[in-house]
């Protein structure tokens, strides 16, 4: 077994890997609501769910692939798959700023306990998931397939293949992205100043609203990008894939530290790796057996996950 | 030819009524709310026939004499496996209609569609309803195991008698677990205890040196089809266990590479076995692929290309109606409107069991059960069906299949 899983450490870590920047993206929608609004958005699987389907029927009904034609290359290829990502993570933002309205922003308002928003949350989901289910015919979609998966290049006998190499460097440069837009610009301030005291945020003259507003679509985006790299990774997607996934990534942002963005960037990655190498291990049947007493052990010596709470310590 | 359309129309107008006011078993209001919600789609069309005018009411006239005998089909009508479903109500639909007009003024037989979208806390919802529908006298069905299973209770409390085009899990019908399906369960197709060896018999044919690596789905469909395949003698080089929701196969792929396998078989459904095959083929795996009928649907082409299913293995207890004969499908398509999928040979001989019967005079469901344990006739393939006290039929050969160019094809009985 050991001698195997020498051979097969490569193709496992970057298959790892690739699945981990998605939990990674999905979680930094968790973890930017929570930073700001310490509430856990539920919905947010959904949101990705949409996000998945966006890049399908932008295939499939947009550019007319069908499962049988012809990948596309080049140029085209690149187009194509930049229209894909703007499209899910449009489409992924605006539901994202849409549930906000809905089920929080008039909860808050109106100062109600932490809980109202919670269940609303969770009844958005429900009326997302099932919406699409009706949509689809309680159906899964196949996206056809607009890119070769051609191996570009091959490491000890691993083979590097293009989605997941596209999906590991966009990941990692939107959260570098998301990180530098949190530190530096004006939105991104307020947005940790609400994070560290809403109160004197909002004497200092910043608009509530509008931070959070900005906190769900900067969640939204980022959300959407994941559905994208899954479509395109996996090629096939459902009104169910959002709780399977929406699980996975919130497990990750709570094993890195909810509401702290490099949280959600190394739980996201070990979830990831941690889920691979113990499926090749012990046994697909024990993944989630490993993940979630990880989880616990975790949790019982830091609390808090692995880097503590708060968005503000991105400043670290 | 107008007559019978209307005929047609009523028949589906019947489907619509539910008797609300028969009690449910445990009285759960949210039960007969599911059943109502199940069979909305066929109201609808109630609605329309309704509407096209007068001339429905006076159709009757001509069959105001015939004996109105229900029977119900219990499969998944919506939700992911609903083709599965519809191909064998199509089975049912044809059976019947050929019954209806060779019987014309003597017997009436009309067909209550039950949907349990083949899951089994589904049909535990559905089946108190049509277990104390008393005017069902037959059921043929459930399509799946685990549907058939949560079924059971409600159907042996009432006696109803079923007979399954599709159900295949072992256990239901054996003495040494129970018998749980005993006495009013029946079945027309071979077991798991057949399939599991004959899938692996399959998948190995013509390749030098095997080396197998199974890969089951955690359903017990999919874990007892890798136990008959090892119960049969079958020699694994590995196996993986993963649960049915899984989207991600890089380690499972790492450890089929690991193994060197050339032969991968996954007992599954067709929706995850897409992905498989798809995410293997992609990681540069050139060996064998295989699946059980739980694969086998039309579905599995709409979710992965032609080139990646190409020459893809599978099993199924069923027979295609063009195999057994041109015209038969060519009237079977002319009467039903579609082309028959798969099942529909299994569906079809499910109903004539059931319509013997009832050509013989049978109209309860203590009688119904009598004359089912006692059937003897012969399939539309030309085989013998009888059951034994468990309610097996002595069965017929298991078949292939290949995906070739983008479709299914039959590919004979697996020798």
């Amino acid at each position: 077994m050991l001698a195997n899983f020498q051979d097969q450490f490569l193709s496992l870590t970057f298959g790892g890997l690739s699945l981990g920047f998605i939990y990674v993206l999905i979680a930094l929608g968790y973890t930017m609501v929570y930073g700001v609004l310490r509430m856990i958005n539920f919905a947010n699987s959904e949101v990705f769910m949409y996000g998945t389907f966006a890049t399908v029927v932008i295939i499939r009904d947009l550019f007319g692939f069908t499962q049988q034609s012809e990948p596309a290359t080049g140029f085209r290829l690149f187009y194509i798959l930049l229209i894909c990502l703007a499209g899910s993570m449009f489409l992924s933002g605006v539901l994202s700023i849409f549930l906000e309205l809905v089920a929080y922003r008039r909860l808050r308002n109106r100062g109600s306990n932490k809980l109202a928003p919670l269940i609303s949350a969770i009844g958005m989901s429900i009326v997302l998931a099932e919406f699409m289910r009706i949509l689809t015919d309680s159906r899964y979609v196949g996206s056809p397939r607009v890119m070769e998966k051609s191996s570009i290049a091959t490491i000890f006998g691993a083979n590097l293949r293009l989605d997941n190499v596209i999906v590991i460097v966009c990941g990692l440069v939107l959260y570098l992205v998301l990180q530098q837009f949190v530190k530096k610009t004006r939105l991104g301030k307020a947005i940790r100043a609400v994070s560290m005291n809403e109160d004197s945020a909002k004497l200092m003259g910043v608009n509530l609203n509008f931070v959070v507003s900005g906190t769900f679509l900067v969640g939204g985006l980022m959300t959407g990008a994941a559905g994208f790299f899954y479509t395109l990774k996996y090629e096939n997607t459902s009104f169910s894939i959002g709780f399977e996934l929406g699980i996975a990534a919130f497990t990750a942002a709570i094993l890195g530290g909810i509401g702290n963005i490099k949280g959600a960037f190394y739980g996201g990655i070990s979830l990831g790796l941690v889920e691979t190498y113990a499926s090749f291990f012990l046994g697909t049947q024990w993944k989630a057996v490993t993940v979630f007493l990880i989880l616990v052990v975790v949790l019982y010596f830091r609390p808090n996950g692995v880097f503590g709470e708060a968005i503000t310590q991105t400043r670290a | 030819m107008l007559g019978e359309g209307l005929i047609f129309n009523l028949l589906k107008i019947s489907l619509g009524r539910y008797p609300s006011s028969l009690p449910v078993p445990g009285g759960h209001d949210h039960e007969r709310r599911v059943i109502m919600k199940n069979q909305r789609s066929i109201s609808v069309v109630a609605a329309i026939a309704l509407a096209a005018g007068t001339a429905v009411a006076i159709a009757p006239a001509s069959n105001a004499a015939a004996k109105v005998v229900t029977i119900a089909y219990q499969g998944p009508l919506t939700g992911e496996e609903a083709q599965v479903g519809i191909d064998e109500l199509n089975g049912v639909k044809y059976a019947v209609q050929l019954f209806n007009a060779k019987n014309k003024g003597k017997y009436q037989v009309k067909i209550v569609e039950v949907d349990d979208q083949g899951s089994g806390t589904e049909a535990a919802k559905v089946a108190p309803g049509t277990a104390s529908n008393k005017k069902i006298i037959g059921l043929v069905g459930p399509a799946y195991s685990g549907a058939t299973i949560n079924s059971l209770p409600f159907y042996k409390q009432t006696g109803l008698p079923m007979v399954s085009p599709s159900a295949t899990r072992v256990s239901i019908t054996d003495p040494t677990q129970g018998l749980i399906g005993f006495p009013v369960f029946h079945r027309v197709v071979a077991t798991d205890l057949v399939q599991g060896p004959a899938l692996y018999k399959l998948a190995t044919k013509g390749v030098s040196s095997p080396k197998v690596f199974v890969i089951d789905d955690q359903s017990p469909y999919g874990v007892g089809l890798v136990d008959y395949m090892k119960r049969g003698g079958a020699v694994l080089a590995g196996q993986d266990s993963v649960s049915d929701k899984t989207t991600d196969w890089t380690a499972t792929i790492s450890k089929v590479t690991a193994a060197g396998a050339n032969v991968v078989i996954f007992t599954g459904y067709y929706a995850q076995a897409a992905s498989l095959y798809r995410q293997l083929r992609d990681s540069g795996y050139k060996g064998v692929l295989a699946g059980g009928d739980g694969v086998l649907s039309p579905g599995i082409l709409t979710l992965a290309s032609a080139s990646i299913l190409e020459g893809v293995r599978l099993t199924a207890g069923t027979v295609p109606l063009t195999e057994i004969s041109a015209s038969l499908e060519a009237d079977f398509k002319k009467k039903v409107g579609v082309a028959s999928g798969t099942y529909a040979a299994e569906s079809i001989d499910a109903a004539n069991i059931f319509l013997s019967c009832i050509g013989k005079g049978v109209s309860t469901r203590p009688n119904m059960l009598k004359c089912v344990k006692a059937y003897k006739g012969k399939s539309i393939t030309g085989t013998t069906i009888a059951f034994d006290k468990n309610g097996d039929v002595a069965g017929g050969p298991m078949n292939s299949f290949e995906i070739k160019g983008g479709a299914i094809k039959f590919t004979g009985a697996v020798k």
